[in-house]
């Protein structure tokens, strides 16, 4: 819809009845395939609110599209509402991090509560969310914002001062993220000083925080009226590369020290609907140190492996979840109890270990493996490997399926180092 | 990877391609892997490519090919089918399955609502066709060296379907292939015989009767068309024996010879001894292999002794084309042109520059003990004998090759000039509005790296043409106006008329007045409103090239032979196209041909308003112009319509 159009309408949409709108749309704000399709399967009307760029392939399947710059900071956040409401949405669901802070100020206004719009923002901005977390009681490590090379300098020194090193001992890295970039986009470990030279302005501001020891995991919590519907558990094998659902016998045993702090996090961060994607490291004796959070769609195929072993949407659980007029029963009815997982459902993200790549090879052995169930990987038909950002331009994923955790975390080492690319 | 097809596999296949089918039009990408990365593993036997040919006929509905290159299948082009088999990954296995589903539609099993039955046959036809080299692999170094990626697979995909191709729809394909070919009568023939080797391949399991017959001729036209010359393979042994014949039996042979090269434009290693054993035993024989009309044998006759001096100079086996291109000259009566015979004495012994002699050597067969100017002087005889058979090769230079046309036809003693300055002195020189330019003192030009595959004049003149044309657009660059009407008449000569239109604004790019420069071209060449005046001279004009979707790829330089009615009575548009292959798809409907419609060997021809339609810059006598105001408004409406949705895309169009 063009934007004069929209002023025509406004006069319209004002003299609508109070409550519920017809049709009930659902906004999915970001352009995912999977999120679409499961939004149709659910048979709930939406809106897609995507990049003007998917506006064609929109038209040619008839889909409701909005086309909205999200990386654009602007004031037109009412123009996206009114152009939503005229449509009919009420329920408003993130499926990118940087959509996070546009579906809160949507929800915010369909439910006219400004507050889901600052808790939203809590999500986005990653300083903020350490604050708030270690103001109610969460472990965290040790952090700082830094503005500039001199806060850096200073943070490493004071944290390694901390941790009673003297001249000549290797300094503990420090971890270096910008604020507002999803998961692993930008993150780097610095333990040395002369490292810090490498940053450049525009890495700035960004969040410092004292390494955490301890085995990593993450929680794809649905949350419903500020209530855990399901949460799942990703073990990382190699954060970035390789995770498997549900996680081996050892890190499902702490299951209930896990399920408690998520319901510390989500009466901290005020979580009402939707899903979180909380980052935790577990340490031996069963200590949490809490990472990050983030309220979207999980990157690491996660969405997809749930699927494979629980057996259901993942993308359909977030929208039913999103919405605060999904009933009790229909949430009961939909989720599967948490420890009936039909097996270990894991994937490699495939990165060349080369920068020209010639040739692909599959090794008999793995395509021959009782778990393996597939891959997409195809000989790029131009070889130069293009640069990493973040974990986000993997080359291919293989996909496993198997009845043993320890196989599934075996294979994913394995052929982690495996050359799949010459 | 353990390529067996296994039940597992087949299953997990039809799966993938299942749920496929299941998804909804806009996320067939999210399953669309799925099916590329199991049809993958099916497709490196043949009973895998059995299992997926069974599947075939459901790609398209399934949403296969949904939203890539290949969705629509009436818009797959066959020579681009031989490229994606041979890349890597993706692009393989799509177009192995694409061209499976064009076989489900050719055998009656698919059903797709833009390509029927014929269609599809045809498309698979014509790709066959493209890749005999892969239907039929040949030992050669070439394929050694140039080892291509897939060439197993794709084919055993391309046997795959010639099994279902009817053997005679597909000799079909290659017999009017070969005909289209050699209807443009090229000086190059080397696709043409490569073609020709290719069928030869299928005659070993054909039946069809009357297509072996037509494919056996043309085989024989270039491996000795008589029953002696076909025993005889070898040059030495063939001249042996000619030795043992009668002169009846000589006259014979020379017809049987004769005939076969009028027919095809082709000539066997053959010709070039029957012709020199006859210059030397029996004159009175050659016309009868040359197969020369009245005029030829008196033009033959006049100049007997040049004539043999050129079959001693010139006619080897690896030159044997050239006595087709000696024909054609005797026929044309070139030779009585008065600086034609001192002009090609000159070439028998001039000096000719190491480097020239170098790319001389280069162009033709080793070990034969040809001498650099035996070759050049070859090139000379067919450039002058066939005029319209002068091809640019895979070179951007089709205003050199179109010069080199001209100067053929109406201008030999001049090309005769410009060649020995080229191949002795290393240079040419023309003087453009007072000022001389010289070849040796400018760089570039637009093929500063000539790609070799091209006649021997060619060779030699076109880096000095291709230089020369360039500077002088240079030096008009900034006249604000299209430089081609300055460079034009002072490049080609005075043989070019000095009234020029085009379409193009030249300083804004736009497109102005459309119907008046359209009804200026018909009123100075159509015959009907222009007067009656008949073109003499071939016109250099320009014309856009769009693809087979009409969209544009750029310009292009042809020349004006002639404008005439058919056979059917339509008014065409004669011309030579110095692309080796002037048989083209422009889109919207508009195939320039090269046979069939009254066109002369090496023409090709369009109806006079198609032709119109692709026109953006012409030459005209302004003082032969007729009644602009009498052409049809029709006329008009209909050629501004089929320029304004091609190429007229990429333009604005601000006024008419």
């Amino acid at each position: 819809m063009e934007l004069d159009q929209l002023e025509m309408n406004q006069t319209l949409e004002e003299s609508q009845p109070e409550g519920k709108t017809i049709p009930y749309l659902t906004a999915l704000i970001g352009w995912s395939l999977p999120a679409i399709e499961a939004c149709d399967k659910l048979k709930r009307p939406f809106v897609v609110v995507g990049p003007p760029d998917f506006k064609d392939y929109a038209e040619k399947h008839n889909i409701t599209f909005v086309g909205w710059e999200f990386d654009r900071l602007n004031e037109g956040s009412d123009k996206l509402y009114k152009q939503l409401k005229v449509l009919g949405a009420e329920v408003a669901v993130p499926l990118y991090e940087e959509c996070v802070e546009w579906a809160g100020a949507l929800n915010a206004r369909f439910r006219q509560e400004p507050r889901l719009f600052n808790r939203s923002l809590l999500l986005r901005d990653k300083g903020m969310m350490k604050r708030k977390a270690q103001i109610a009681g969460i472990k965290v490590g040790v952090f700082e914002e830094a503005r500039d090379k001199d806060d850096v300098k200073r943070f490493l020194k004071r944290v390694n001062e901390a941790l009673l090193k003297v001249d000549g001992d290797k300094y503990d890295p420090i971890h270096c993220k910008p604020l507002d970039k999803a998961g692993s986009v930008g993150h780097r470990a610095i333990d040395n000083p002369a490292d810090i030279e490498a940053l450049t302005e525009t890495d700035f501001p960004l969040l410092m925080e004292s390494h955490l020891d301890g085995q990593e995991f993450s929680c794809e919590v649905f949350v419903h009226k500020g209530q855990i519907q399901f949460l799942n558990i990703t073990e990382y094998v190699k954060l970035g590369y390789s995770n498997f659902v549900p996680p081996s016998p050892s890190l499902e045993s702490k299951r209930p020290v896990i399920r408690q702090a998520i319901e510390q996090l989500i009466e901290a961060f005020e979580i009402e609907n939707g899903v979180i994607h909380p980052e935790y490291f577990i340490m031996p004796d069963g200590t949490l140190h809490f990472g990050e959070v983030a309220a979207r769609v999980p990157g690491g195929h996660i969405f997809d492996l749930i699927e494979r072993a629980y057996g259901f949407s993942a993308y359909e659980a977030q929208i039913l979840c999103s919405d605060p007029n999904t009933t009790e029963e229909e949430l009961r009815k939909f989720f599967p109890s948490e420890d009936e997982a039909n097996g270990y459902a894991g994937c490699l993200m495939v990165h060349p270990h080369v920068n020209f790549i010639e040739e692909l090879t599959i090794p008999d052995e793995l395509e021959e493996h009782a778990f393996f169930e597939k891959h997409d990987m195809f000989t790029p038909p131009q070889g130069k490997v293009a640069e990493r950002v973040g974990f986000g331009n993997h080359y291919g994923t293989i996909f496993f399926f198997g009845d043993d955790s320890a196989e599934m975390r075996r294979l994913l080492e394995y052929y982690e180092k495996y050359d799949f690319y010459l | 990877m353990p390529s067996d097809v296994t039940e597992g596999k087949i299953a997990r296949f039809s799966q993938s391609l299942t749920k496929l089918n299941e998804a909804p039009a806009y996320a067939k990408s999210r399953y669309q892997t799925d099916v590329y990365q199991e049809a993958n593993r099916l497709l490196e036997t043949d009973e895998g490519l059995e299992i997926l040919f069974k599947y075939a006929d459901k790609f398209d509905e399934a949403g296969v090919f949904q939203d890539g290159p290949w969705e629509d299948a009436s818009k797959l082009q066959p020579p681009l089918v031989a490229g994606s088999l041979q890349a890597k990954g993706l692009p393989y296995v799509i177009e192995m399955m694409s061209n499976l589903r064009m076989l489900a539609i050719a055998e009656g099993k698919g059903k797709n609502s833009n390509v029927s039955q014929e269609m599809a046959m045809d498309f698979l036809n014509e790709v066959m066709a493209l890749n005999l080299d892969l239907l039929f692999p040949q030992a050669t170094e070439a394929s050694r060296i140039e080892k291509k990626e897939n060439a197993a697979e794709a084919q055993r995909l391309f046997q795959f379907i010639s099994r279902y191709l009817s053997s005679s729809a597909l000799s079909e394909t290659l017999i009017h292939e070969i005909k289209r070919l050699t209807a443009q009568r090229p000086i190059m023939v080397k696709r043409t015989v490569s073609i020709i080797k290719m069928a030869k391949e299928m005659l070993k399991t054909h039946e069809d009767d009357s297509q072996r017959e037509v494919l056996q001729q043309f085989v024989a036209s270039i491996e000795g068309p008589s029953n002696l010359s076909h025993l005889y393979s070898q040059p030495n042994e063939y001249r042996k024996q000619l030795m043992n014949l009668s002169a009846e039996e000589l006259q014979r042979e020379s017809e049987i010879l004769g005939r076969s090269m009028r027919q095809t434009g082709l000539c066997s290693p053959h010709h070039s001894v029957l012709a020199r054993f006859l210059s030397r035993k029996s004159p009175e024989f050659l016309p009868a292999l040359l197969q020369l009309s009245g005029k030829g044998k008196a033009n033959f006759e006049e100049h007997a002794e040049l004539v043999h001096q050129l079959i001693k100079v010139a006619l080897f086996p690896s030159t044997c084309q050239s006595v087709y291109g000696l024909a054609l000259l005797l026929e044309r009566g070139v030779l009585s042109a008065s600086p034609v015979i001192p002009g090609l004495r000159r070439l028998i012994e001039l000096d000719i520059r190491p480097e020239v002699r170098n790319a001389l050597f280069k162009s033709a067969n080793e070990g034969e003990g040809l001498t650099a100017n035996s070759i050049l002087l070859a090139g000379v005889i067919s450039v002058l004998g066939q005029p319209l058979g002068v091809g640019q090769g895979l070179n951007p230079t089709c205003q050199a090759a179109r010069g080199i046309s001209l100067w053929a036809q109406h201008a030999p003693g001049y090309l005769l000039e410009i060649i020995p300055r080229a191949a002795r002195d290393g240079e040419i020189d023309m003087v453009f509005e007072g000022v001389s330019i010289y070849s040796k003192d400018l760089q570039g030009g637009l093929a500063p790296e000539l790609h070799p595959e091209l006649d021997p004049v060619s060779i030699v003149l076109v880096p000095h043409l291709d230089r020369i044309y360039s500077e002088m657009m240079t030096r008009v660059a900034l006249r604000g106006e299209d430089g081609h009407r300055w460079v034009n008449p002072a490049f080609y000569g005075n043989w070019v008329q000095k009234g020029f239109s085009t379409v193009i604004e030249p300083i804004t790019g736009n497109i102005a007045d459309y119907p008046g420069f359209v009804r200026l071209f018909y009123a100075t060449h159509h015959p009907e409103y222009n007067d009656e005046y008949e073109l003499i001279y071939p016109n250099p004009v320009g014309i856009f090239i769009t693809n087979v979707h009409g969209k544009m790829l750029g310009f292009h330089a042809v020349s004006i032979q002639r404008v005439a009615k058919c056979p059917k009575g339509n008014y065409r548009v004669y011309f030579y196209n110095p692309n080796n292959d002037g048989s083209q798809n422009w889109g919207q409907g508009i195939v320039s041909t090269v046979m069939g419609n009254g066109e002369n060997f090496g023409e090709s021809s369009l109806p006079f308003e198609e032709f119109t339609s692709r026109l953006y810059a012409f030459h005209y006598n302004p003082y032969e112009q007729g009644d602009s105001y009498a052409v049809e408004r029709e006329s008009v409406a209909k050629v501004k319509t089929l320029a304004k949705d091609s190429w007229g895309l990429e333009y604005k169009w601000i006024s008419g």
